[in-house]
């Protein structure tokens, strides 16, 4: 049993709303420059908000990825004023089906082993949605984010994706999850971008300048 | 000439934004809508001159609500307001008879250049 109850009160319904819509525009924003790099369609869902104690993070992760025993993750940090950690996740098999979006379906790398190819495709796909998505929520937010080199771990068990100790437990983080599908591959993936306790003062206030606009 | 627009949008606060872009001169009488199944049955109830659609919905997206729309009422003057800005997505809308697409986040400008658009189509229409 997840114990978010306890920390609802820490971000408003109003707020969870209107973070959804910039995680929507975010997203929607990175879907564009992947297709504009790969001829691909991306079919969007509708993003959704979390807020849990840090504790629960590594188990609310895990019951999201059940159906799927391996699956193939790019891990990116991102600082500045929202700070935390982005997790785009494949299951198993998705790495062998993308690989034709970037060798245009020949198969030039034939002499290369798959495991460094699916490798190199994951590391793409995920600088482009994990950088653009970011640095359209920092950029909507009125911040510049700066970000790790990612990390690829190709079909790895779907436990401990999250490390237990990745944030005080005490503490509370704010998960975005959007869900996406490549059209033409048939691959879904996830999004996770976990942001830490530390930037919610800052988050709320830039929810609101951002709403001043509006008025 | 536009008096009535419906806005099509599942989330509370993009909807609010959306109709503090719309100018206030002309005094439209502004509708509502949490999904696209919810919009094509308002878009039946109310015939609203102008509709503005966002895609990524649940229940029933921008896509779905958008045909079934067209299917109803095949002179729909309906605007496509998507953070989903793929050019096969803006192409998809423009297949399925959308008047326009634009993208998210709204600009008070845009919009209102929008409605000044659709104003004269419809008007040419006569």
């Amino acid at each position: 049993m997840l114990k978010n109850d306890t920390s609802r009160e820490m971000i408003t319904v109003a707020e969870t709303d209107l973070l959804q819509e910039i995680m929507n525009i975010a997203f929607g924003r990175a879907a564009s420059d992947l297709a504009e790099f790969i001829d691909i369609f991306v079919i969007l869902s509708v993003p959704q908000i979390r807020l849990l104690q840090a504790i629960d993070l590594p188990k609310y992760i895990n019951m999201e990825l059940k159906d799927y025993n391996t699956v193939s993750v790019v891990e990116q940090n991102f600082w500045g004023k929202f700070k935390g950690s982005a997790y785009l996740v494949f299951p198993a098999g998705s790495g062998r089906r993308m690989i034709s979006l970037f060798d245009g379906g020949a198969r030039f790398f034939d002499s290369e082993p798959t495991h460094e190819m699916e490798k190199e495709t994951f590391l793409e796909v995920g600088n482009i949605l994990i950088g653009a998505c970011i640095g359209k929520i920092a950029e909507l937010l009125g911040d510049v984010s700066t970000y790790s080199p990612p990390r690829v771990v190709v079909e790895k068990s779907n436990r401990g994706l999250v490390a237990d100790n990745l944030f005080d437990p005490d503490s509370l983080a704010i998960v975005l999850k959007t869900v996406f599908e490549f059209n033409e591959k048939n691959v879904s993936g996830y999004l996770f971008i976990v942001t830490k306790q530390e930037s919610f003062g800052w988050l709320k206030n830039a929810l609101y300048k951002y709403l001043e606009q509006f008025e | 000439m536009i008096k009535k627009i419906l806005i099509v949008d599942d989330s509370p606060i993009s909807i609010k934004i959306i109709k503090s872009c719309i100018p206030k001169d002309q005094n439209y009488e502004l509708f509502d809508a949490a999904d696209g199944q919810i919009g094509v049955e308002k878009y039946k109830e109310v015939k609203p001159d102008l509709t503005f659609m966002d895609l990524t919905m649940p229940v029933m997206n921008g896509f779905q609500a958008l045909e079934e729309i067209i299917k109803f009422d095949h002179k729909a003057m309906v605007i496509i307001l998507t953070a989903d800005v793929q050019i096969k997505a803006v192409a998809k809308a423009h297949e399925l008879g959308a008047f326009s697409v634009l993208k998210k986040p709204p600009a008070k400008e845009s919009i209102a250049a929008a409605i000044k658009e659709a104003d004269v189509a419809l008007s040419e229409r006569g």
